[in-house]
């Protein structure tokens, strides 16, 4: 060995290695401890040393130094200080003054956390008591199972002897857990075994045994079921930062296809732009990817953290990341106010052009479909039949106008286009139904129009909306094409409305008009007869 | 129940009793009396022992006496006293009933 110390053992001088004199230091300091408060202890302390140096004499004779090997066969022949068979005897017992009683959990005695046991010690009775009460009020009212676990996180464990102490209070030396000097635990045994058994009763010892087995079933139980948690939790988080990713980075098509509500989702970051501010674009990326994902990293980290059962010092970087949370959805929303902003007032325009000379039918034709246009990706708002459909390469937006076709009250044919846009004022509001493109003329007995208008390039999407009001007198017949049907928004002003309804969807398109509104060419035909 | 405990107390409860008997016979240092002790299977490590020792020695039970050794640290001879005499007397009377009355109950 590299180093040996000289010591004086019983009168007699040792060498001894340095790792060796660190456990024989180490039993000395625990002997005396052992024997600091006994009657004579100082010189059973001498004794055991005496007999300490005639061991290693026997052993080494007086060449050579003492090992490691030595000083533990040597503990080994005279035992452990707790386990010393003497603590039977009152005399040698340490005696502790009074002391304050408080509450802990007893990790001696514990089935699930050691809260009846500490309960039991502080009230000085039985912790099968306890033990009853809560899993008796668990079941009947359920309330067990919150106080227990919240006194399991209040309630701190005695893990050190003082703490044991306390725990107890006077009690403690009575306590069949055996006697306590300084750090060290006589009668170990007696402790780990029996804990406080001695003072139970049969039936007691029994229903420990039975509690300490469904304790442990119980446990595991827990175990399982927190591993289960533990993996839906991670598969959820990954599951939705994948969509996440899938949606808004790849843009991959067919995940979130909601059609019911008719919003695609996957375009949803292309339409963003001609929603909102260009400059909001960005930040409105960054800020949603955040408030999304960071749940998601949260979930996966508490699953991963249920699987292990592990505890971590995460306290402070999950208060940041909340804070963080928080401060980004607090952005958002102060981002989408601003954006809501723009929608805040509206504005409105109207052109009317009157036809001199009403004819006996008027076709309404269609010029330019949707159909016929290059357009990428459509988005529709629910129930609202109305749809935007966009141009990504002329950087063009698309919207159906509605048509109204109501009788007119001065024997004209009158057609009245009313556009409608939002703006952060109504000026503005207006200056933009202004910009908006729509094509329609009066050719002879037809009136021409386009399924759509134009939002031009460069200019955001702000809920426009035109709407068509043609006037015709009572009697004019009226002839859609299939196209020009699907504009028309038309209040039927008659009792059978449902039924009228169901007639336009079905058919083609000959309609005359009545002071009532329009009805079906063919019923009024028939009804003539 | 705790077999081990059990029997540890039991033990215990003899200890001191064994010691005076060994002691009876004649003087001897602590190595002997371990020695006859551990034979006897009544302790299991000779720590338990010194304590002991010092107890009775205080209690005026045993004397002792410093006698060198050749091969290592003097040795404390412990022999009984008059005290120590009496003492074990009245033991061995409460052993013996104490023997009988186990026998009679076990017997039964």
């Amino acid at each position: 060995m590299d180093k040996t110390i000289n010591i004086n053992l019983g009168g007699t001088l040792f060498n001894i290695d340095e790792d060796a004199f660190r456990i024989l230091r180490d039993y000395l300091q625990a002997l005396n401890s052992r024997f600091a408060n006994v009657q004579g202890g100082h010189e059973t302390v001498e004794d055991i040393e005496l007999r300490i140096a005639e061991i290693f004499q026997s052993q080494k004779g007086l060449a050579g130094a003492v090992t490691k090997e030595n000083v533990e066969s040597m503990i080994a022949i005279i035992g452990k200080p707790e386990d010393f068979d003497t603590s039977g005897s009152e005399s040698d017992a340490p005696v502790y003054t009074s002391q304050k009683k408080r509450l802990y959990r007893n990790p001696d005695d514990k089935i699930i956390g050691g809260v009846s046991s500490g309960l039991a010690a502080y009230l000085d009775t039985d912790p099968v008591l306890f033990r009853i009460l809560f899993v008796l009020s668990t079941i009947f009212f359920g309330v067990g199972f919150f106080v227990y676990i919240g006194l399991w996180i209040a309630l701190p464990e005695a893990k050190t002897e003082s703490r044991k102490r306390a725990m107890y209070g006077n009690a403690y030396n009575r306590q069949g857990t055996g006697t306590y000097a300084g750090n060290l635990t006589l009668d170990g045994a007696a402790i780990t075994n029996t804990g406080s058994y001695n003072n139970t009763s049969k039936l007691g010892n029994a229903l420990n045994e039975v509690f300490r087995a469904l304790g442990r079933v119980f446990y595991i139980f827990l175990r399982v079921f927190a591993i289960i948690i533990g993996v839906s939790f991670v598969l959820t988080g990954f599951l939705f930062i994948l969509c996440f990713v899938m949606i808004f980075v790849f843009k991959f098509p067919g995940i979130f296809s909601i059609n019911e509500t008719g919003i695609n989702l996957v375009y949803f970051a292309d339409f963003l732009k001609y929603i909102v501010s260009p400059a909001s674009v960005p930040w409105l990326m960054i800020l949603v990817s955040v408030v999304v994902l960071l749940p998601m990293i949260a979930l996966i980290y508490w699953g991963v953290k249920m699987i292990f059962w592990f505890r971590a010092r995460d306290g402070v970087v999950s208060l940041v990341a909340l804070v963080v949370w928080v401060m980004c959805l607090a952005a958002l929303a102060i981002i989408g106010f601003n954006e809501g902003v723009s929608f805040a007032e509206t504005g409105k325009s109207s052109i009317e052009t009157v036809l001199p000379q009403t004819p006996d039918t008027i076709y309404i034709i269609t010029d330019h479909k949707i159909a016929d246009l290059k357009y990428e990706k459509q988005i529709s708002l629910p129930h609202e039949e109305y749809s935007v459909f966009l141009n990504e390469e002329k950087k063009e937006l698309y919207v159906r106008p509605y048509l109204s076709v109501d009788p007119s009250e001065d024997k004209v044919t009158r057609l009245e286009v009313r556009k409608r846009s939002t703006g952060r004022n109504e000026f503005e509001a207006v200056k933009k139904t202004e910009a908006l493109i729509y094509n329609y003329r009066f050719i002879k007995d037809s009136l021409n129009l386009d399924e759509y208008f134009t939002i031009p390039e460069g200019r955001k999407w702000s809920a426009d909306e035109i709407g068509l009001h043609l006037y015709i007198p009572a009697g004019t017949i009226l002839k859609f094409d299939n196209t020009s049907r699907i504009l028309v928004h038309t209040h039927f002003h008659d009792e059978n409305e449902d039924y009228l309804m169901s007639r336009w969807e079905s058919e083609t398109g000959n309609w005359i008009m009545t002071s009532d509104g329009l009805e079906p060419l063919s019923s009024k035909a028939s009804s003539r007869k | 129940m705790d077999l081990e405990n059990n029997k540890a107390q039991m033990r215990k409860g003899i200890l001191e009793y064994c010691i005076l008997s060994v002691l009876s016979r004649n003087s001897c240092y602590a190595s002997d009396i371990i020695k006859e002790l551990k034979e006897a299977e009544v302790i299991v490590v000779e720590g338990t022992l010194y304590p002991l020792l010092t107890r009775q020695k205080n209690a005026g039970l045993l004397s002792y006496r410093w006698e060198e050794s050749q091969q290592g640290p003097p040795r404390k001879y412990y022999e009984l006293t008059d005290d120590g005499r009496k003492y074990l007397a009245e033991l061995d009377k409460s052993w013996k009933e104490l023997v009988e009355s186990v026998n009679l109950i076990r017997t039964r």
